[in-house]
């Protein structure tokens, strides 16, 4: 009697544990790619490490260091350049292009357009651009037609560089953001454009006072991908200027990634990346709360 | 006032159609430079019409120097499968939050959706040192688990929310007909997240395909190089002045995703609202 009763028990006690089996393999990899992962970063980014020889901790030393290295704070100035570049193409100008084309009857067509570069990867449109902005390509076009002080390797050119690139992933990343445009903008209900167009609203005013207002949902999941994404900013760089000419048009990721793997300073890039984190955390928090607060 | 408003309609068509013109332009550049040769396209003008059609020479080009072919097919490899095992993987675990008896359900996905959080450069220099360790530096094997593990929160995400969409009464009744968890699982749930499943694959797949960062970090030789780390060999030091054979890259390793677009776009024109990661 008594074997049953432990048998039973040890049955229901196997029974209680299966679920968990359910989780087990997404948790397994979870914990260790990523939660390891924030904490090796966390604790690296401490101390001083080729990646060779001993870890060796230095407490805030390379925070320290990130904030008297002229290559930091150019690559934070250029991040910050890709930030509100950002927010002028594929947010704002998104925005205009969502607009225009709730107006007109071609509505598929102009979406596949401008959405279509998407279907490449950013390394990809990386390439083609850079090729095309090579000096056997636009520029010599413009050479052709007159302007010979155009006619010259923008992308060698420090900080024209950046403004080209920014540009460039506009072109490639436009296409997400103004679907989702699209789609809020038709999702709008008619009642109260139509009352705001009795009461005389028509034009710009209509689109400030009433509909860009009723859009702050969508608008804000737009800017927080975008911005969060350009903050990241690390394919389009590595294959059209690989950070160069002289580090000048390095991003946060960029520097991060050669702090680490071609200077092998593990601890600098691991502070670098730490950094990068808490500054995207931040952002995100400054925006989702406003989400938040809406909803309730 | 009919007028007034054709007029308008019509500028706002001048002004996207100019817009459209311009994006269309690279492709239009790409396509035509594309089948030159070389010295074609060297000697003469990228707007000038191709004389011939030298794709083949352009791809064996591109193939012997960068082993293209075998970056495809890796990519290939770590696309289907890392995401078919994220799905599977995540959708048992969105199961047992949504529907089995766990203890601390929030804390289980938000111990899987954490994953998300952090930007990538955050598990570079940690998974970097960990495969040197395990000797999983440069091999498939290593860029398969990666790339499972990181498609798994989103995954999640989707599945979870879907997976409380199911009507318990479906369970309930299947239990009384004596269906094990599995198999609730498997002909319930699994049979009715389709289309859920479909946007997850189509999604983390794209993301797979276009990985540089981990491409570039985990892999050296052409047998575990992806596609994208592959690619980007061509523009830098051991880059290429064959500009037809680099555009003919392009264009070949965009045929998954330019699928996927398609299949997307046409969903989009019906109004299917979306966010990628």
């Amino acid at each position: 009697m008594e074997i049953v009763k432990s048998k039973l028990s040890m049955k229901s006690k196997i029974g209680k544990i299966i679920p968990y089996l359910y989780l087990a393999p997404s948790v397994i990899l979870v914990v260790i790619f990523c939660i390891y992962s924030d904490f090796f970063s966390l604790i690296v980014s401490f101390a001083e490490w080729d990646g060779l020889n001993e870890m060796n901790f230095v407490g805030f030393q390379n925070y320290i260091k990130m904030f008297q290295d002229p290559n930091f704070l150019l690559s934070s100035l250029n991040t910050l350049i890709w930030v509100i570049g950002t927010l002028l193409i594929p947010v704002s100008i998104a925005l205009i292009f969502a607009i225009a084309i709730t107006h007109v009857k071609t509505q598929s067509f102009f979406k596949t357009v401008f959405y279509l570069p998407n279907a490449l990867s950013q390394t990809i449109a990386g390439i083609i651009l850079t090729t095309i902005l090579s000096t056997y390509g636009l520029p010599h076009l413009l050479g052709v037609l007159g302007f010979e002080s155009l006619a010259k390797d923008w992308l060698t050119v420090p900080y024209l560089n950046t403004v080209i690139m920014v540009v460039s992933s506009g072109w490639q990343g436009i296409g997400m953001n103004l679907i989702l445009f699209i789609v809020g903008l038709n999702q709008i209900p008619k009642e109260p454009i139509e009352a705001a167009r009795i009461e005389g609203a028509k034009g710009i005013r209509l689109y400030t006072m009433v509909i860009l207002p009723l859009l702050k949902p969508i608008m804000l999941i737009v800017l927080l991908m975008s911005l969060v994404n350009s903050f990241k900013s690390f394919d389009t760089i590595w294959v059209m200027t690989n950070g160069g000419p002289f580090r000048t048009s390095e991003t946060l990721a960029v520097t991060m990634y050669k702090e680490a793997f071609v200077h092998n300073q593990l601890g600098y890039g691991s502070a670098i990346a730490m950094f990068l984190s808490v500054t995207v955390l931040i952002i995100s928090w400054f925006l989702l709360r406003d989400t938040f607060k809406g909803e309730e | 006032m009919k007028s007034y408003n054709d007029k308008n309609r019509r500028n706002i068509n001048i002004f996207l159609s100019i817009f459209a013109f311009l994006w269309i332009l690279p492709f239009l550049y790409v396509v035509i430079n594309s089948v030159k040769t070389r010295k074609e396209y060297n000697m003469g003008e990228f707007w000038d019409l191709p004389k011939g059609f030298s794709i083949l020479e352009n791809f064996e080009y591109i193939n012997d120097r960068i082993d293209f072919m075998m970056g495809f097919l890796n990519s290939l490899l770590y696309g289907v499968i890392a995401t078919t095992l994220a799905i599977l993987f995540a959708s048992l675990a969105a199961y047992a939050i949504s529907t089995l008896k766990i203890k601390g359900k929030m804390f289980w996905f938000m111990l899987i959706y954490s994953g998300t959080i952090f930007p990538f450069q955050m598990y570079i220099i940690p998974i970097f040192r960990m495969y040197s360790n395990v000797d999983l530096y440069d091999t498939k094997i290593g860029l398969l688990a990666v790339y499972t593990a990181l498609c798994i929160p989103f995954c999640l995400f989707v599945l979870r929310n879907y997976f409380y969409s199911i009507p318990k009464e479906l369970v309930e009744s299947a239990k009384i007909d004596g269906a094990s968890d599995f198999k609730i699982y498997l002909s319930i749930f699994m049979r009715m997240a389709k289309a859920p499943i479909a946007a997850c694959f189509l999604f983390q797949f794209t993301w797979v395909w276009n990985d540089l960062l981990f491409g570039l970090t985990l892999s050296k030789s052409a047998e575990a190089r992806p596609i994208m780390s592959s690619l980007s060999l061509l523009n830098g030091a051991a880059g290429t002045n064959d500009v037809p054979s680099a555009l003919l890259a392009a264009i070949i390793a965009s045929i998954p995703t330019f699928f996927i677009f398609l299949i997307l776009n046409k969903s989009f024109n019906y109004g299917f609202p979306t966010t990628s990661k």
